[in-house]
């Protein structure tokens, strides 16, 4: 009963956020509203939704009471262990290209805002705000009396600095992120103003964020013309509630609690060591030796999850994650070949390279790999819009895509393009990165069982399969997209013929495209990208996804899950809880 | 060290794998690409790039890593090699606890269960791959009675024990397979020194028969085992790539790896150079340890 009024209101909320004219600059919201301290949840979620950044991954944990904070004290030290990496390679904002850098920044380094998990998005180096009716101008009153982890004052003229530094590619590599600025203009010592080229929904909520924005992360300039730029990327300084007082290259990140932060009620922890494990049971170990009490960075290892769930001293707290994994399948290799894609599907599943293509789709028992690769932690995938979409999420997909599992089906297929139980067929390789070799193990024998094809696993690092995938040199590739909160994320990264990871070093005059070409889910894909009639959008975007999903962009294989451990005696409250990110300034001790 | 810094070079530029892939991930733009291309000098032909890279070598600079913040190579070395000293010391001297007691044990007590006994764990010693001990150690002493830490490294001015706590497991995860190696070679140059004449001469005069092993017959054969404890050492210095990565500690030679893997080509041109100084000092180490040992044994 409790769930489904939270799904009432969730819906309800949805519903509001996405009741506007999309012809507005303001996005349906008055001055008034868009302009302040801070912006309500109902002005949030709508500046969300116009950005196209709401999922009901985002709205829920807000719904819910957050736990009791009255069982957490202030005081205490934290030891955490960052998953799946071998060291913390950098924390300067211009630089980092990995979730887990910026889930310890979001603690060291302000932004001007900063969306908490009720979303309500506050100001965070940003006192006020007030944007002009076109939705072009926004003037900045910043917060007096902060100061950086080194005693300087911060005012507008580290705000012009940081944004002169992210806007130069040579400096950053998040330079298009503040592509829409015109112009920065610093009104006083705590006064700027922002001009844009177009009305952006997302610039609040995206662009001047402290987490993931990362362009309008705050770097403190006196600090980086002190240490200069090397020392910086590991001792970084700003006005966050933590600061970092030791950061050896290959070490533990030490923070301390910064006590002149302007929060007087935040951090609650005094000290954070935060150490890089790559390993399943080292991580495993250290967390049951009480080494560490936290785990953050990359997700754990699948197989790890049931031994904590079934450790009483553990709390394990699942959710469903952004993203997805699929099978990719070159249509440039002579058994699968499809040189064109924009044929009505029917004439294109009576051509033998496309038999090929959507046999191997329809082969793969994505329960069972779920079960035998993810332990039974993922969700099956039939296309790139994932259950955190909430609203874009087509449940239907699984049992109507041409993809659904059809092990008989599949044979068939493969039979009528010459190869019937997959003799004839030539043995071909799936590559994996060494991290997920095992996952194309359990594809490779389930094409097996399925097909009778052999696969062949071929385990490459990163920068050799990618080169490979870029230039489309492989047979089947596994792989996909993390951290895809919006439909964007995977339509246009990945579906769209001028995607930025579809054959973008390929030979043109051999691959006049990448992996996939279809007008149609291109088009589809376009349009929902600048539609902001929710209703519409959604409609396209479930168009864009069926089509890749019938015509086989690539095999998608599941959805991930986000999933979070530590020890029982860490209080994390829901509002701690961001996808993706830790919130260690409201963590505390029982 | 010109050879080994030249192939180097010019190997790690046949490797497939493109820096700037590794450095942005997905993250930038292709302006993003071109700046960073540029400012690294990957746009001008190779033969440049190697003569900028000897001339900053003749200067003492070995260069700024590519990835990250970049570091410069000699600060990322630098921190790297305390704990590659700290592990490689302690792992020595382990492997040289153990060794020589075994050794000496297996040669003069042979044929016996002691000799047996002492080459089984040899044996599983040498087969033993050190990252699966490392594991075994782990879940042993950390996870289960949680005496000693699972992961991480304490530089000796954290204190002593600190220091030693961290590092006991790895160092016997890495020294356990040495000292096999160096116990049974031990035995056998032993073995053939207790046969010798004046070994029957120094019984013949009365000798006790530790006197006779330790003063007489130990030195000798040690010309055969100061060659392995050589390479060992080299070795060691070189950084146990896979024990440092399963206790976290970013010695050199998880700064190898994690240069190859990111293709971090300065990081791993250094390293390189640093770690094959340490195998020429660890020959010359050898040969003057020759002529000390042996008197006959002398260089012009």
């Amino acid at each position: 009963m409790e769930n489904n009024k939270l799904i009432k209101k969730a819906q309800n909320e949805l519903k509001e956020a996405y009741d506007f004219d999309h012809r507005d600059p303001l996005f349906g919201l008055t001055t008034e509203e868009i302009s302040g301290e801070r912006l309500s949840r109902r002005t949030t979620l709508r500046l969300l939704a116009a950005g196209g950044a709401l999922t009901l991954a985002n709205i829920l944990p807000g719904l819910r009471p957050s736990a009791a904070m009255a069982g957490g004290h202030g005081g205490g030290e934290l030891k955490c262990a960052w998953s799946g990496v071998g060291e913390i390679v950098t924390l300067d904002p211009a630089k980092i290209n990995q979730v887990l850098q910026f889930q310890i920044t979001s603690n060291v380094l302000s932004g001007l805002m900063h969306i908490d998990n009720s979303l309500v998005a506050q100001g965070d180096l940003a006192e006020s705000w007030t944007v002009s009716s076109d939705g072009l101008s926004y003037t900045i009153k910043l917060r007096e009396g902060v100061t950086f982890h080194n005693g300087d004052n911060f005012n507008a003229d580290d705000v012009l600095f940081t944004y002169n530094r992210s806007k130069d590619p040579e400096q950053s590599i998040h330079s298009r992120v503040i592509a829409n600025v015109n112009e920065l203009q610093k009104l006083n010592d705590y006064e700027v103003k922002f001009t844009l080229k177009k009305p952006q929904a997302s610039f609040l909520t995206k662009a001047l964020e402290r987490a993931s924005g990362r362009a309008m992360t705050i770097v403190s300039r006196g600090a980086l013309e002190s240490m200069g730029e090397a020392q910086y990327g590991l001792t970084p300084v700003g006005t966050g509630p933590y600061k970092v007082i030791e950061h050896k290259q290959g070490g533990s990140v030490v923070l301390e609690r910064f006590a002149e932060y302007y929060d007087s009620g935040r951090p609650k922890l005094d000290k954070i060591t935060i150490t890089p494990v790559d390993g399943a049971e080292p991580l495993a170990a250290a967390l049951e030796a009480g080494d560490v009490q936290y785990v953050g960075g990359n997700p754990i290892p699948s197989q790890l999850i049931d031994r904590f769930k079934s450790n009483p001293d553990l709390r394990v707290d699942i959710k469903p994650g952004p993203g997805f994994q699929s099978i990719w399948l070159n249509p440039w290799r002579d058994y699968m070949r499809v040189e064109n894609f924009d044929k009505p599907l029917e004439e294109l599943k009576k051509e033998k390279g496309f038999q090929v293509r959507l046999a191997i789709a329809k082969a793969l028992d994505r329960d069972l790999f779920i079960k035998q690769a993810k332990f039974g932690n993922g969700y099956p995938a039939h296309g790139s819009i994932n259950p955190a979409m909430g609203f874009y999420f087509d449940e239907t997909l699984a049992d109507t895509s041409e993809q659904a599992y059809d092990p008989e089906g599949a044979r068939e297929l493969l039979a009528q393009a010459g190869y019937p139980g997959g003799k004839g067929f030539p043995e071909i390789k799936l590559q994996t990165t060494p991290n997920t070799k095992r996952d194309g193990l359990v594809v490779a024998n389930i094409l097996k069982q399925v097909l009778g094809i052999n696969v062949v696993v071929d385990p490459k690092d990163f920068t050799v399969g990618i080169e490979e995938f870029d230039t489309m040199d492989y047979d089947l590739r596994l792989g996909g997209s993390g951290g895809d909160y919006d439909p964007d994320d995977g339509l246009v990264d990945w579906m769209q013929t001028t995607s930025k990871f579809n054959g973008r070093k390929r030979d043109k005059s051999k691959y006049p495209f990448g992996f996939y070409s279809e007008a149609e889910s291109d088009a589809a894909a376009d349009a929902q990208s600048l539609v902001a009639d929710p209703k519409e959008r959604r409609e396209l975007v479930r168009k864009a996804n069926r089509i890749t999903s019938d015509k086989v962009t690539c095999g998608f294989l599941y959805h991930p899950v986000d999933v979070l451990v530590h020890h029982k005696s860490i209080q994390v409250p829901d509002e701690a809880r961001i996808p993706g990110l830790h919130e260690l300034d409201r963590i505390s001790l029982t | 060290m010109i050879a080994v810094s030249t192939l180097v070079f010019f190997m790690l530029r046949l490797v497939p794998g493109d820096p700037i892939a590794a450095m942005l991930a997905d993250a930038g733009s292709d302006e993003a690409r071109a700046a960073l291309t540029k400012k690294f000098g990957f746009d001008q032909p190779v033969i440049i790039q190697y003569f900028k890279w000897i001339w900053n070598l003749l200067q003492g600079d070995l260069g700024t890593s590519l990835y990250g913040s970049n570091q410069k190579v000699t600060s990322i070395l630098a921190e790297a090699l305390p704990r590659t000293l700290s592990l490689a010391f302690l792992s020595f001297f382990i492997a040289i606890a153990i060794a020589f007691p075994a050794g000496i044990i297996s040669a003069v007590k042979k044929n016996t269960t002691a000799d047996h006994t002492v080459s089984i764990f040899a044996f599983l010693g040498l087969s033993m791959p050190d990252f699966w001990l490392a594991i075994l150690l782990i879940i042993v002493f950390a996870a289960n009675l949680q005496w000693l830490p699972a992961i991480g490294y304490a530089p000796l001015s954290s204190g002593f024990w600190e220091w030693l706590r961290h590092l006991i497991l790895p160092s016997i995860a890495i020294g356990t397979g040495f000292s096999a190696i160096i116990a049974r070679m031990l035995r056998s140059s032993l073995l053939g020194e207790l046969k010798s004449d004046y070994m029957r001469t120094a019984a013949a005069k009365g000798l006790s028969d530790t006197s006779m092993v330790v003063v007489h017959a130990l030195p000798n054969a040690m010309l055969p085992v100061i060659t392995v404890l050589g390479i060992a050492i080299a070795l060691l210095f070189s950084g146990a790539v896979v024990v440092e990565n399963v206790f976290s500690i970013k010695g050199l030679g998880r700064v190898l790896i994690q240069g190859i893997l990111n293709r971090d080509y300065p990081v791993v041109q250094g390293t390189v150079l640093l770690i094959s100084a340490f195998f020429v000092f660890a020959n010359l180490i050898v040969d003057l340890l020759y002529a000390v040992i042996d008197p006959r044994v002398r260089y012009d």
